[in-house]
């Protein structure tokens, strides 16, 4: 029996690859609640504070203080 | 409304976007420029406030800063903006053995599959230098280091 780390990163593994197909077990497995509203909704909140949080990185000035300053500043 | 920050400095932001000199941007910049003045509008939300545009009109729609003002005010003034304990308790779902960490890997799944969807690059961009010799990332750090900018 494969302990669970080593069967979640087969499986990650697995998803990176195009030609594998995501049978039912596979999704039980994760726990990954693929249909749940909720689980989306705060997925989707969670993504926006990313994607927030990376293009202020993005934007930031060569001198990393002046960039922290300048997302005070706007932010 | 605005305190410290005015009018003039959103301006002033709004017109580095500019790329085509008339003072306008292209409806698929609203979000970014949001972003970079301190919001985190979700894709949705963003499309909500332009009408449910089509990609044609994505790219080619141009909006000029005094329309985009109230939509930024909009997103501003949204009372389900996303918290330090929003983002925290989102992750803690994910901490299957309850010790304040998440495996990187399952968490770029969930990144890739639930919610507005990240793509690979999105992914290892956001995750660089999150994940320790174990592929695990302390969630609670995480959400610090993702607020702080």
């Amino acid at each position: 029996m494969y302990c669970p780390t080593v069967v979640k990163l087969y499986i990650f593994w697995c998803l990176q690859q195009e030609e594998c197909s995501r049978p039912q077990e596979e999704e039980d497995i994760m726990d990954i609640p693929l249909d749940d509203p909720e689980a989306n909704k705060a997925a989707a909140k969670i993504q926006a504070g990313f994607r927030g949080h990376m293009t202020r990185k993005k934007m930031k000035p060569e001198d990393k203080a002046e960039g922290e300053e300048v997302s005070r500043h706007y932010g | 409304a605005f305190t410290r920050v005015t009018a003039d400095d959103y301006r002033e932001a709004f017109g580095l976007f500019d790329r085509v000199g008339d003072n306008k941007v292209a409806y698929n910049q609203i979000a970014d420029i949001m972003r970079a003045l301190g919001q985190n509008p979700t894709n949705k939300e963003v499309a909500k406030i332009l009408g449910n545009p089509t990609p044609e009109d994505m790219a080619n729609k141009r909006v000029e800063f005094e329309a985009f003002l109230p939509m930024l005010q909009f997103i501003v003034n949204s009372p389900n903006k996303g918290t330090y304990d929003d983002y925290v308790e989102g992750l803690r779902v994910f901490d299957k053995e309850g010790n304040g960490t998440v495996m990187g890997a399952e968490l770029r799944i969930v990144l890739s599959t639930l919610g507005e969807k990240m793509t690979e690059a999105e992914i290892d961009a956001l995750m660089q230098g999150q994940e320790d010799e174990n592929g695990c990332v302390n969630y609670e750090a995480f959400v610090k280091h993702i607020m702080s900018v």
